[in-house]
């Protein structure tokens, strides 16, 4: 790798940080592996460098690397990491200490696990201060950190100073840990993986936040993400780490536009796509309706800490209605805490809602009980997302396979096993596995024999909920194309719950958008991507990272804050204080979303032609008809 | 403020429920375990027409639910009852034979009893804290701060260790080593603070493996959590990050070992160490007691006795849930 | 996936397996300490001397012999062959009554742990289960019975009913089970969130079949292993119970009564209450440090430790 490194215009040539031939390796009873090989890097000053890695590529060894964060079992073996004309990794504990929180900052991937969850945020925050900058008097530090809070636009900071870890989400946690990095004034900022756990609403939030603080600051930002829609958005260049080696090291637009290296080229079609599709999009079915919800609610209730024997009603699920007719792929997407995951149990008869109908083939599955219940879990299967908890451990793939045969108590031992070895090449499992337990199974191996265990019943309907979203895209794409092939030969139904827009686009007829407990717009794939009607659906697809071109501007969609709490639902249109195009009515007036048989609707008081045009898509892309 | 005040109504509501139902099993277990106290309290030699009125006069042979209900009366209106046994002065323990019949104004009263054993054994349970606190606490801490090397091992030996010594055994050999053999400190019986000492150090061997354990794993357990590596490389000392965060976490699962675990083997310690130390507090009146079958001092005894693992388990509680905010209760 | 950043360092094989992986795993880790191995020979040596011990020794020198009374061990003047360590105040010889002591507190202490885990984990995990009122009903009833010290509670039953081992183990597993309770309660909760569960109730599986065929297998391993340190607390009640005159009684020979008997010759004779109380030492030891390790294997393993 060269040392040569194009500097964009306008920075200084007297670099940050720089790393010189660094290599990690983990060492372990079977020996030294090699993690990260001969890494050369440069970060100047004001600049943001993005480094884009796949999972075990090592970026966040190489993160963890940049502020000697190097623990057991892993080891640096040879390089330096360069900084103010000293090498950290040789730096004795004491002084590097004395750098760490004053002039290098490092945030991680996991904002909820990142702070002591006993002692309130601000507190710890203030505490960080105090240690790095002694010479500020109680007051001024306090001061200094409510108004760095009120900076990242966390609402009424002074109350959320004294509120613990558990009491913030993700995105408000992250912004918080963004803080306690920049109150110090660093001048290196390293962040790992920052957006990965965040809604992409969010995550559009926290990027455009740190781009802004960034250039207020003054500071140099390393930022790692295994995402290259994100990195794409803030970095000026780009290294993309492939197996712990850098690949390439272009600026951003020649990395995206002219990439060098093979690597860098697979990782660019890797990337999810939404209008620049090609193929043809799903067409809804004219079948006859196997699902029908109508109007279901669902509350939870919880304890109130601040009353005396009070509890506060969690409206999880508020008035859900949609269709889906038979050899139909539906979609409901939403964010985290918009009810889908409710829905899910709801739908899957696990619980049973509050209020409402859910009607399968024109009876309610929620007054079923015993031997009727049993007999529709037959035709009605859900699959999870997490392949590893979903099937134990201790019992061989066949075994698995054939538990629902057993529960049902379909067939003899010998019907049964050539039932499950027939399900298991159709679903692609080898019949060799039959007698294996799944120790050594991938996870898309996992997915299958969860795939086949559900199969085996023939049910008519499958809901997956997030089922895909534990598999790599190259795994995942496998997936939809046996989804498919059991669609067009068994003619099941699909419901989709899932936050993955792309795939959702790729397979999905219909699609609804959840938010707060409501489907706040229900229409077919085309015209939800094309020409969507609802501002939430919007902001949606606006954030999603891709490196396409959006019909959507994110400048123009770009959320403030977050979700209401679903204890507290403001009146009117539960979107209005984050929509940016809210006006008075909305706070008065809760829109209603009309009937959605066969018809696309959304609700929404403005009219889809008063909200700003979508941008034409570039003749390219090609918009399908 | 208000969660606080519903947790104190809650659990106190519980908590009376709990020593109720105490009592009921307790008083249950006591009339249908074979052994009959008139025949204790009034000699083998009483002809069975006096026994059986005097236990009618008890009221020992109503239903139990009514006995039941009369004894919850009375403890309700501060009244303990008064022992079967033991006379008005006390001290004697054989148990007057009084074959014309029985009494109840002759027998001393049982809170009195109680009054008199209870500073002996809290005492001795102060001090056997203390022994564990001294022993536990710095072996605890260097085995969890120093998880996996020597300290670690160290405190994995002792506890093993000692968890493994029977305290009759200990006490015994206690006995024979500093009393006996030695002279340096005195055992049997009291006559002064001296004689708290050995029950004590037995208590001690019995209580600190358990809590060795618990500190160094809680402290091994919150060394290992993201927060306290992001912390150092948020830019606090490691001396700062245990000091503040580590030793409060970790607080957590100690305070509940010490309200579920430790209070129990406390008061289990005790009546077993008071017992060999012939040590007069509340153990050794209620093993007297059960060998009497002496009721009422063995009722009074057990619902104190849950009286004060079900307050102290709700204060101990209270601290969980006001360190760590995310636990219910 | 939303892989934690601790993870994320280290290598694919520690992904989250359950069942008897992790049985495997716990195990192997266990072996691994020099203290485990040290621990399981000293346990299997005295196993096989309880079992071989009447074949060594002259079976006569369990009975009374009143010329031989009092003998000191070997290593002290005045011993002599064939015991070892010397007899009690009846010439009876130590080491062999304390081998049948050991075997039979043993036998009492691994019953009753299995009582109580049976016990106790049945109604753990369905009070965590079934959640709701069901679970309100049991825990209290927990607390109530936890609320009782186990000494009280054995004294008033014992001490007042003819002692049998059959009425020692009721007692221990009386008084033990509520842990048990707790612990499974505890883990199912958490465990009844899970997707496996999730799936099977899906696929149709019933209550019962969810909580035997899913739960069980995945909690109760992690605590059978924690079990084992029960079993020599049991054995220690046992020697206390003995101790009290509460116990099994004389003339079977058990810890408790031993060296209760013991204390009376203290100052002339004091190898009768000592050398028993050494052998035991030794024997829960040997136990303990076993039960310490699994536990700390297990504590490894399942913290995502490498």
């Amino acid at each position: 790798m060269s040392n040569i490194i194009t500097l964009p215009a306008g920075t200084s040539a007297e670099p940050l940080m720089a790393v010189r031939g660094l290599s990690v390796a983990i060492t372990g009873t079977t020996g030294e592996r090699q993690l990260l090989s001969d890494i050369d890097l440069t970060v100047n000053a004001r600049s943001v460098l993005g480094i884009i890695g796949e999972s075990g590529s090592g970026k966040t060894i190489l993160s963890r690397a940049l502020v000697n964060w190097v623990r057991q079992p892993l080891k640096v073996t040879s390089g330096t990491v360069r900084y103010g004309g000293l090498d950290l990794l040789t730096l004795p504990e004491a002084e590097m200490a004395r750098l760490r929180g004053r002039e290098i900052a490092y945030i991680g991937a996991n904002p909820t696990s990142a702070l002591d969850p006993t002692v309130p945020v601000g507190h710890q925050i203030l505490e960080k201060l105090r240690t790095v900058s002694p010479q500020l008097s109680r007051e001024a530090a306090h001061k200094r950190v409510i108004d760095t809070l009120d900076a990242v636009r966390i609402p009424s900071p002074a109350q959320r100073f004294d509120e613990y870890p558990f009491q913030f989400s993700g995105g408000m946690m992250q912004r918080a840990l963004i803080v306690d990095a920049l109150v110090s004034n660093p001048k290196l900022l390293i962040a790992d993986n920052i957006t990965q756990p965040l809604d992409v609403t969010v995550a559009a939030q926290i990027l455009r936040l740190l781009r802004d603080l960034q250039k207020d600051f003054d500071t140099a930002v390393v930022f790692i993400s295994s995402s290259l829609g994100i990195v794409s958005e803030i970095a000026d260049d780009l290294i993309v780490l492939d197996r712990g080696r850098i690949v390439e090291h272009s600026p951003v637009s020649d990395l995206l536009h002219k990439p060098q290296h093979a690597y860098s080229r697979e990782l660019i079609a890797k990337v999810p796509k939404l209008w620049s599709l090609g193929g043809t999009i799903p067409q809804p079915s004219s079948g006859e309706v196997v699902l029908d919800v109508r109007d279901v609610e669902k509350t939870y209730e919880v304890r109130d800490r601040k009353a005396i024997f009070a509890h506060r009603k969690v409206k999880a699920v508020r008035g859900v209605s949609f269709t889906v007719r038979r050899g139909e792929n539906f979609g409901i997407i939403g964010e985290s805490g918009c009810g889908k995951s409710t829905l899910s149990r709801l739908l899957s008869c696990l619980e049973a809602p509050n209020s409402g109908q859910i009607l399968f083939e024109g009876q309610d599955i929620a007054s079923l009980r015993g031997a009727d219940l049993l007999a529709l879990r037959r035709r009605f299967q859900l699959l999870l997302q997490d392949p590893y908890n979903a099937i134990a451990a201790h019992c061989s793939i066949g075994r698995t396979i054939a538990e629902p045969l057993l529960i049902h108590g379909l067939g003899n031992r010998n019907e049964i096993e050539t039932k499950v070895k027939a399900v298991m090449t159709e679903v692609g499992l080898p019949e060799t596995l039959y007698d294996q337990l799944p120790v050594g199974l991938s996870a898309g191996q996992r997915q299958r024999v969860n795939i086949a265990r559900a199969l085996v019943l023939e049910p008519e309907l499958l809901i997956l909920d997030e089922t895909l979203s534990a598999l790599d895209q190259v795994e995942q794409a496998k997936l939809l194309d046996l989804f498919e092939t059991l669609q067009a030969r068994r003619g099941i139904t699909y419901v989709y719950i899932s936050h993955d827009l792309a795939m959702v686009r790729r397979v999905c007829a219909r699609i609804a958008v959840m938010y707060l407990g409501r489907i706040v717009e229900l229409a077919d794939n085309e015209t939800m991507f094309e020409r969507s009607a609802h501002p939430y659906t919007r902001a949606l697809l606006s954030a999603v990272p891709t490196v396409e071109h959006k019909p959507y501007r994110m400048e123009t969609y770009l959320l403030e804050g977050e979700p209401p709490d679903p204890i507290d639902i403001p009146p009117g249109c539960s979107f209005r204080t984050r929509c940016p195009f809210a006006f008075d009515r909305c706070a008065i007036d809760d829109p209603v979303r009309g009937a959605d048989i066969g018809v696309n609707t959304s609700a929404c008081h403005l009219r889809a032609d008063s909200l700003p045009p979508a941008d034409a898509a570039s003749p390219s892309n090609g918009a399908p008809a | 403020m208000a969660f606080a005040i519903e947790f104190f109504l809650r659990r106190i509501g519980q908590g009376l429920v709990i020593v109720l139902l105490v009592a009921f099993v307790i008083f249950t277990l006591l009339r249908i375990v074979p052994g009959d106290p008139i025949r204790i309290i009034l000699g083998p030699m009483t002809p069975a027409s006096v026994l059986e009125e005097t236990a009618r006069n008890l009221g020992l042979r109503d239903p139990i639910l009514v006995q039941f209900g009369r004894f919850v009366t009375q403890v309700a209106s501060g009244d303990l009852g008064r022992s079967f046994i033991r006379g008005v002065q006390g001290g004697s323990t054989g148990g007057s034979q009084d074959s014309a019949g029985f009494d109840p104004e002759s027998r001393a009263s049982v809170a009195e009893l109680i009054g008199t054993a209870l500073p002996y054994s809290l005492q001795l349970a102060a001090l056997g804290i203390v022994f564990t606190l001294l022993v536990s606490v710095p072996l605890g801490l260097a085995a969890g701060l120093r998880s996996g090397r020597w300290p670690d091992r160290l405190g994995l030996y002792v506890s093993s260790f000692l968890v493994s010594l029977p305290n009759i055994w200990v006490g015994v050999v206690l006995i024979f080593l500093l009393s006996a053999k030695t002279g340096l400190l005195p055992a049997i019986g009291y006559k002064g603070f001296a004689y708290t000492i050995i029950p004590a150090m037995v208590l001690a061997i019995e209580l600190s493996p358990v809590l060795i354990r618990a500190i160094s794993v809680s402290v091994a357990a919150n060394l290992g959590e993201t927060y306290f590596d992001v912390g150092l490389v948020r830019g606090l000392s490691r001396r700062a990050m245990i000091a503040r965060h580590v030793l409060r976490n970790a607080a957590v699962p100690l305070f509940n070992l010490f309200g579920a675990q430790m209070i129990g083997m406390l008061l289990g310690g005790l009546f077993v160490v008071e017992y060999i130390f012939s040590y007069p507090g509340l153990g050794m009146l209620t093993i007297n007691a059960v060998f009497q079958r002496d009721f009422p001092i063995i009722q009074a005894v057990a619902i104190l006795a849950s009286g004060v693992l079900v307050a102290i388990n709700m204060l101990v509680d209270f601290a969980s849930t006001t360190i760590d905010r995310r636990l219910k209760f | 996936m939303n892989s934690s950043t601790a993870q994320a360092t280290l290598p694919k094989s520690s992904q989250p397996t359950r069942g008897r992986g992790v049985t495997a795993r716990i195990l192997r880790r266990a072996w691994s300490y020099t203290e485990m191995r040290v621990a399981a020979s000293v346990f299997l040596a005295l196993a096989l001397l309880t079992m071989l011990g009447p074949f060594i020794i002259d079976a006569s020198a369990t009975k009374m012999n009143v010329t031989d009374k009092f003998l000191p061990p070997l290593f002290m003047e005045g011993g002599k062959l064939p015991h070892f360590l010397g007899t009690d105040q009846l010439g009876r010889d130590l080491l062999l009554r304390s081998l049948i002591g050991l075997r039979n507190a043993f036998a009492i202490g691994v019953v009753s742990v299995i009582g109580m885990f049976v016990i106790g984990c049945a109604i753990g995990i369905y009070a965590g289960y079934r959640g709701g009122w069901v679970d309100v009903i049991l825990m209290r009833l927990t607390d109530v019975q936890m609320s009782i010290p186990v000494v009280i509670l054995a004294i008033t039953i014992l001490g007042m009913s003819r002692p049998s081992p059959a009425s020692v183990i009721a007692v221990l597993i009386l008084a033990s089970w509520p842990v048990y309770a707790r612990v499974s309660r505890g883990v199912t909760l958490s465990e009844r969130q899970k997707e496996y569960v999730r799936a099977a109730k899906i696929l149709g599986a019933s209550d019962l079949r969810i909580m035997v065929r899913h739960i069980a297998p995945n909690i109760l391993p992690p605590i059978a292993f924690v079990a084992v340190l029960d079993i020599a607390r049991m054995m220690i009640f046992e020697a206390i119970f003995g101790f009290i005159g509460i116990g099994i009684q004389p003339p079977t020979p058990t810890f408790g009564t031993i060296i209760s008997s013991g204390t009376q010759y203290l100052l002339n004779a004091w190898w009768i209450t000592i050398v028993p109380g050494v052998l035991l030492a030794l024997a829960l030891s040997s136990l303990n440090l076993m039960g310490g390790v699994l536990e700390r294997a297990r504590n490894q393993i399942l913290q995502g430790g490498a």
